[in-house]
C-alpha cells in the first residue's frame, strides 16, 4: 500500500508566517479595480504601480462590465514585496480606485526527487525539514513505494521552489544525504 | 586515400563494407577512391599497398573468424610494415588503460598520419594529450563514432554550431541502458531485461561498463573535452549507474508521468552520468536503444538529435563522415 504524504499545507503556513524574510522575492500580484469611467482616470489607477517600483505585466480594461459608473480593470504586476503593495492599496484608496480583489503569488520551480534504499517516511520527513532550513520552499509533496524483496523503498518528493538557485543547494543536500544513507539518488532533468 | 583498419570486429567489417558500397560517391567527389591496404584483427593481419578486397576481407572474416593468415605480436611492427595515410582504429575499448587503441592512435600520430576512431577509451584517458599530438604533427584526429554512433553530434557542434555559445549537452549516450529502463518501463525487473539486453547482443556478457555508467561517462569525457574545451578525464566524471533503479521506483515514477533515464550532462563546469526522471514526451524520453542529446546553445536555445547509438552501420556511418571529413581538408 502507498503511503501518501501531502505536506503542502503545513509548509505553506510556515512560508507566510516567514514570509516577510523573503522579501527580495518579488511578488506577483494580480488586482481587479474598479475606476471612474472619465478620461485619466485609466492612466491614474496604472501610474501608482509605477510609483512603488511596481512592474506591470499585463492589463485588461474591459468597459463591458461597468458597476455604479465605473469599469472593470484587471492588472497583473510584480511588485518587491507586501510593504510596497500595501502602500500601493493606500495610493488607490486615496485616489477612490475600488479595489475589488487582490492575490498575490510567488514565482516558483518545480524539481522532482526520487530516493531508494532502506528508508522510513519518518526518515524522509525529517529530511526534509532540514532541508526547508536551507532553501525556500513553497510547496512539497511527498510519495512512498511498498517496500520490495530487499527491504528498499522508494521515496518521490516533488518540490516547488522560490528561487532558482536553491534546486542547485536541495540537490546538493540530497546528494550528501544520499550518499551516507547508501541510498540512490535520481532527480528531474 | 590509402588508409589502415585497426580492429575487424562488427565495426571494422561496417566499415570496410561502406568503403566498398561508397566507392562511386568517392571517386565522383575526389577523384579517387579509397584503398585499404592494412586489416589486423586481435591476432592476425593483411596488408597489401596495392590494395586490399574490401568484401573478401569481410567473407574471410566471417568464414575462418580471422582477417589474415600471419599472426603477430607487435601491432606497431605492422602498422610500420605499409605506407598509409588515415589510421581507422576501432579495436575493443578499453576504459582503464586505452589498451592498444590508445598505443595504435599514438603511434599513428607520431608517424604523422591522420587517425579516426570509434575507441572511446583512448580518448577518454589522453584527450589533452592525442589532441596535442596531432596538432603537433599537424594530423587530423577524428572521433565522431565514440559518442552515440549514427547521431551527429560532435561534428554539429564542431561544424554547424561553430559561432554558438554552447552552455550545456545532455542526453542518452547508451543504449543499452535506455533499453533496459524502457523494458522496467514495462513492468519488466532489472535482471530481466538485462538478460534480454544480452540476449540481443545490446549488452556484453559482463555489462558493467553500460549499466554502471561508465561507457556513458566516457562520451561525457570526450564532449567536455571537444565541445567545451575543458581538459578532463573519466575520474572527473560523477558517475552514477542503473543497478540501483527497481521496478518500485519505475513504478513510482511513472505514477507522476515520468520515466527515468540515464543521462550524461556536461556544461561548462557540471560533469555529471546519473539516473534522472524525465517527463513522458519530453524529447529525452526515448525508448528502445535509442541515443537522443539536447544541445543548448546562446543563440539556437535548445536542439534536439536522435538516432541510433550503436550498430555495425550506424558507427559505421560515423566513420565515413569523419572519413569525408578528413578527405575534404585533404582536397582544400
Amino acid at each position: 500500500m502507498r503511503l501518501i504524504k501531502n505536506m503542502t499545507h503545513a509548509l505553506n503556513d510556515t512560508i507566510i508566517n516567514i514570509g516577510q524574510i523573503f522579501s527580495r522575492v518579488k511578488m506577483i500580484v494580480n488586482a481587479e479595480l474598479y475606476v471612474k469611467d472619465l478620461p485619466g482616470h485609466l492612466v491614474g489607477s496604472l501610474e501608482p504601480i509605477s510609483m512603488v517600483d511596481g512592474n506591470i505585466k499585463g492589463v485588461v480594461h474591459d468597459r463591458e462590465q461597468i458597476v455604479n459608473n465605473r469599469i472593470s480593470l484587471n492588472v497583473t504586476f510584480e511588485v518587491e514585496d507586501s510593504t510596497r503593495l500595501k502602500e500601493l492599496e493606500d495610493i488607490w484608496k486615496a485616489r477612490d480606485i475600488i479595489i475589488s480583489s487582490i492575490d498575490s503569488v510567488y514565482k516558483t520551480y518545480p524539481m522532482e526527487y526520487m530516493l531508494i534504499g532502506n528508508l522510513t517516511a519518518s526518515y524522509i520527513e525529517n529530511l526534509m525539514d532540514e532541508a526547508a532550513k536551507k532553501v525556500r520552499v513553497a510547496a512539497i509533496d511527498m510519495r512512498y513505494s511498498s517496500k520490495d524483496h530487499h527491504d528498499n523503498r522508494t521515496a518521490m518528493i516533488s518540490v516547488k521552489m522560490r528561487e532558482q538557485e536553491d534546486i542547485e543547494v536541495l540537490d546538493s543536500f540530497l546528494r550528501k544525504a544520499c550518499k551516507e544513507g547508501n541510498m540512490t539518488y535520481i532527480r528531474g532533468l | 586515400m590509402k588508409v589502415f583498419i585497426a580492429g575487424f570486429g562488427t565495426v571494422g567489417q561496417g566499415v570496410t563494407e561502406v568503403i566498398a558500397s561508397r566507392e562511386e560517391f568517392f571517386n565522383k567527389r575526389y577523384g579517387q577512391s579509397i584503398k585499404i591496404v592494412g586489416v589486423m584483427d586481435s591476432s592476425t593481419y593483411v596488408t597489401d599497398s596495392g590494395g586490399l578486397d574490401p568484401l573478401k576481407l569481410v567473407s574471410v572474416k566471417k568464414e575462418t573468424g580471422k582477417v589474415g593468415k600471419e599472426k603477430y605480436t607487435d601491432a606497431l611492427k605492422i602498422l610500420d610494415s605499409v605506407d598509409y595515410d588515415t589510421l581507422i582504429e576501432v579495436s575493443p575499448t578499453d576504459y582503464k588503460t586505452g589498451g592498444q587503441g590508445l598505443k595504435n592512435i599514438i603511434h599513428a600520430l607520431e608517424t604523422k598520419k591522420d587517425v579516426i576512431t570509434t575507441n572511446k577509451g583512448p580518448l577518454a584517458i589522453k584527450f589533452g594529450e592525442l589532441i596535442a599530438l596531432a596538432k603537433k604533427n599537424k594530423c587530423k584526429l577524428k572521433f565522431e563514432g565514440t559518442v552515440a554512433g549514427a547521431m551527429p553530434i560532435i561534428n554539429l557542434c564542431h561544424d554547424n554550431l561553430i559561432g554558438e555559445n554552447i552552455q550545456s549537452i545532455r542526453g542518452i549516450l547508451n543504449g543499452t541502458c535506455n533499453y533496459i529502463l524502457s523494458k522496467m518501463d514495462n513492468g519488466q525487473p532489472f535482471d530481466q531485461a538485462l538478460k534480454e539486453a544480452q540476449q540481443l547482443g545490446y549488452a556484453e556478457t559482463d555489462p558493467s561498463g553500460d549499466v554502471e555508467g561508465y561507457d556513458s561517462a566516457c562520451k561525457v569525457v570526450i564532449l567536455a573535452n571537444s565541445v567545451f574545451d575543458r581538459n578532463v578525464t573519466l575520474s572527473d566524471v560523477s558517475i552514477t549507474g542503473i543497478t540501483g533503479i527497481t521496478e518500485e521506483a519505475v513504478s513510482l515514477a511513472k505514477s507522476r508521468d515520468m520515466v527515468i533515464r540515464l543521462i550524461g550532462e556536461v556544461g561548462e563546469e557540471k560533469l555529471e552520468v546519473a539516473p534522472r526522471l524525465v517527463p513522458k514526451g519530453h524529447p529525452l524520453a526515448v525508448s528502445g536503444t535509442l541515443n537522443a542529446a539536447q544541445i543548448r546553445s546562446d543563440l539556437a536555445g535548445p536542439i534536439t538529435i536522435s538516432g541510433r547509438g550503436a550498430g555495425r552501420m550506424e558507427t559505421a556511418s560515423a566513420v565515413l563522415s569523419d572519413l569525408i571529413s578528413v578527405m575534404d581538408d585533404r582536397k582544400e
